[in-house]
């Protein structure tokens, strides 16, 4: 076995929480509501209603192979070969949308704080500390991620609460104002980072209690879905329609909070949400990135695999555009489908085969 | 030996950790208060900015004897194609990096008003080293001038207008608000106005006044102080400025817009019309609903008030339910007046709804309004308006009626 810890079910579930909505949070209302205008929060609803079957798919899929990943059951699916290709595939996608997640992290940070750091220099930091969290395995990060996680949903509850002040929620009428088409555009990119629960596949052979990976997803997803909610309805309810054009809103969101001239600047919550879920996202891609090369390749050991991987990652996370024009044109226009296809549509493809040759444990 | 090498190096990682590039030493900021913008005669744009003087603000305690007191802002304007542009070859007259974290207000010269804001708005809104709650105002005349001044009471002129806008005198606008009153298909922005006024005498030796009542004269200079001064909005359509609104047709805008806070109501007396009766706002609640059969659009807006009665000129009992229901009535009469004054100019005179009634609009009727969205302009300007107003007097402070003969 490539990994010897074993996380519980709390842990999965922070764990899932956390390498969703991390990078959610800041930038995906801006696009949701760049389609769905002022009705945007009922995308974001949407896209947690379609994001169910897409966790019941990998449970299910799971469910039919236990003990095993998502890269070692495809092989069994698909046969040696086939499988090895997709296999293969999938890591190139975990690399690929890990690179993104690290320029998202680096954009982000010198976008609104260090203007004129060079963002080389956030890639290799963070790269550097999931490096050394990834050679330390599952059990560490989902430790990790227990200590930050309860930091990250307080100082997004803490925002939100403090912005009520701001919140005018007449901007949020008429409710369906906008036509059902943009509304469902809308909501296809929240469900493409809601299907990254797709990345669950890879650790529930290393869950406690394997049985439970169901309720660990639904669990997630519902908590993810509630906090993308009020964050959408928030941004709106205090800046209208101007969300579509913003960055990153949430930041906006922040910044404008003043309680009687006294609680003001609270950037710096931002700052945790973002440097505390980026950290955890990344390193957890990485991870899956890692454990599905080695699980690919039949290695002994993953370690090996870590520092070339990080590498890679640096390198891409540079290379996957060159500006952050590009990079928010990829995640409002590109990943949906991307993003939906890898992690909805092949997973569908598989059950469907896997079920139709009769594999994996038959259902009692 | 290896734990004692790590350990080393992670001191020495402290160094670095407080970051090389984004280091802000406070010693080597210019602290920025207030940005002003104009334009100038060759469509270029000068930035004026009022830096804080640290050593002025350091001292703590005026110096005795009538020294002459330093102004603690420096005011210093350059002309550039756009505020980041200007901003940079400021640097070249200000020996510390400019930091925008601080900014109070932002103001709009009436030129660059009536070429469009949208010019200039961008540079606030998208730099992420300026806030957006900073409060935004136009100017009547240059920005410059106005941002040339000192307060009596606040340490910049740039926090006393801050102050008196948060305190409810105009109509208050951060930069998000401007943003959002631009961005809307319907609503029109306004922004409040300001100027310096005659404001008593100065209370510091060698203190230049920046108004005509003060120029020329080299001995009177001393005699007048100019204090910034809210006086009124600037009302725009689309981003230009097309006119005015004095101080009282201001207070029909807050009125009509639900955002009545603060403020006094005059009425004449019951029965002695050269005598008058003041009541103090208390709360005030605005709700603007719109009726549309088609063709014709009308409002019907529905204004609460309660006030408390604090200054009575005149004699009359106010024990009396008639007589006091009256003064209620003159007070709902007053309101009124304001209000209508600023309907006519916004529908008369701009033709421009700054008055939202288009998002109520937009709420109660969002089938039609799509098809009537880019006509609205005109339709608001034919739109009547009814406004129905209870005013209520709460209380009448410590005093019941009035001792006769007092």
């Amino acid at each position: 076995m490539l990994e010897g810890g074993k996380i519980d079910g709390r842990q999965a579930v922070y764990l899932s929480i956390t390498y969703i909505m991390a990078t959610a949070l800041l930038g995906v209302a801006a696009i949701t509501t760049s389609f769905a205008r002022h009705d945007a929060w009922i995308s974001s609803i949407l896209a947690t209603v379609l994001s169910i079957p897409v966790a019941w798919l990998v449970v299910k899929l799971s469910s039919l192979f236990p003990g095993k990943t998502f890269i070692e059951y495809q092989e069994e699916i698909l046969g040696k070969y086939l499988g090895k290709i997709t296999g293969l595939i999938y890591v190139v996608f975990f690399i690929h949308i890990c690179s993104f997640m690290i320029r998202e992290f680096g954009d982000f940070i010198m976008a609104a704080f260090f203007e004129d750091t060079p963002i080389l220099v956030f890639h290799i930091i963070v790269v550097a500390m999931g490096a050394y969290t990834v050679r330390h395995g599952l059990e560490v990060l989902a430790r990790v991620n227990q200590i930050f996680l309860p930091f990250i949903i307080l100082s997004v509850v803490m925002i939100i609460f403090l912005t009520i002040p701001e919140l005018d929620f007449k901007r949020l009428l008429p409710v369906l104002d906008t036509s059902p088409v943009n509304i469902i555009k809308g909501s296809i990119t929240p469900l493409a980072w809601h299907s990254e629960i797709l990345a669950l596949a890879m650790i529930i052979p290393f869950l406690t209690k394997p049985d439970e990976s169901g309720k660990i997803a639904y669990k997630s997803l519902a908590m993810v879905g509630f906090i993308f909610l009020i964050v959408t309805a928030g941004s709106i309810a205090t800046f209208g329609e101007l969300v579509a054009f913003m960055s990153y809103p949430f930041l906006n969101t922040a910044r404008i909070i003043n309680i009687a001239k006294f609680i003001d600047r609270l950037d710096p919550l931002i700052m945790v949400i973002w440097l505390a879920g980026g950290f955890v996202k990344i390193t957890f891609f990485y991870y899956i990135a890692v454990l599905g090369s080695a699980q690919l390749f039949k290695l002994n050991s993953y370690r090996p695999l870590v520092l070339p991987i990080g590498i890679i990652l640096v390198a891409m996370a540079v290379a996957v555009g060159e500006n952050s024009i590009q990079i928010a044109h990829f995640l409002s226009h590109i990943f949906p489908v991307y993003g939906t296809f890898f992690q909805a549509a092949i997973p569908f493809l598989l059950l469907v085969i896997a079920l139709f040759r009769k594999q994996g444990r038959t259902p009692k | 030996m290896t734990k004692k090498l790590v350990c080393l190096l992670l001191i020495l990682l402290c160094i670095f950790q407080s970051g090389c590039w984004d280091r802000r030493e406070l010693n080597e900021l210019a602290i920025v208060l207030a940005a002003g913008v104009d334009s100038t005669p060759e469509g270029n744009i000068e930035l004026t900015v009022q830096i804080v003087r640290p050593r002025a603000f350091g001292g703590g305690a005026e110096k005795p004897g009538g020294q002459p007191k330093e102004n603690n802002v420096w005011v210093v304007s350059q002309e550039g194609r756009s505020i980041l542009d200007a901003q940079r070859l400021l640097e070249k007259k200000v020996s510390r990096e400019m930091y925008w974290g601080h900014n109070v207000i932002a103001i709009l010269g009436e030129d660059i008003a009536r070429d469009g804001v949208s010019k200039v708005t961008n540079f606030f809104s998208r730099s992420p080293r300026v806030r957006e709650t900073i409060w935004m105002f136009v100017a009547q005349g240059r920005a410059e001038t106005v941002l040339n001044s000192h307060s009596q009471l606040e340490i910049t002129s740039a926090q006393a207008a801050g102050f008196m806008i948060r305190a409810g005198t105009g109509i208050p606008v951060m930069l998000k608000d401007l943003k959002m009153m631009l961005a809307s298909q319907t609503t029109h922005a306004v922004l409040p106005c300001i100027g310096l006024t005659p404001s008593g005498s100065p209370q510091g030796v060698g203190m230049k006044e920046n108004i005509a009542e003060a120029r020329g004269k080299q001995e009177d200079s001393t005699q007048v102080h100019a204090e910034v001064t809210i006086c009124g909005t600037g009302a725009f359509k689309g981003d230009k400025l097309v006119g005015w609104l004095d101080i009282s047709e201001t207070r029909g805008l807050l009125w009509l817009t639900d955002q009545m806070e603060k403020g006094v109501i005059t009425v004449p007396s019951t029965e002695d019309p050269d005598r008058q009766i003041s009541i103090d706002l208390v709360r005030a609640n605005t709700e603007v609903e719109p009726f549309w059969d088609g063709e014709n659009l009308w409002f019907d807006v529905k204004i609460e008030m309660d006030g408390t009665l604090l200054e009575q000129q005149s004699m009359e009992d106010l024990t009396n339910p008639q007589i006091y229901r009256t003064i209620e009535e003159n007070v709902s009469r007053a309101i009124e007046r304001r209000a209508r004054q600023c309907l006519e100019k916004a529908q008369y005179q701009f033709e421009a709804d700054i008055l939202r009634f288009g998002e109520a609009f937009h709420i109660k009727y969002k089938g039609e309004w799509a098809q009537i969205k880019d006509r609205w302009d005109e339709i608001f300007a034919t739109a009547d308006v009814n406004i129905f107003i209870d005013a209520r007097i709460r209380q009448t402070g410590l005093e019941t009626k009035r001792a006769l003969g007092e």
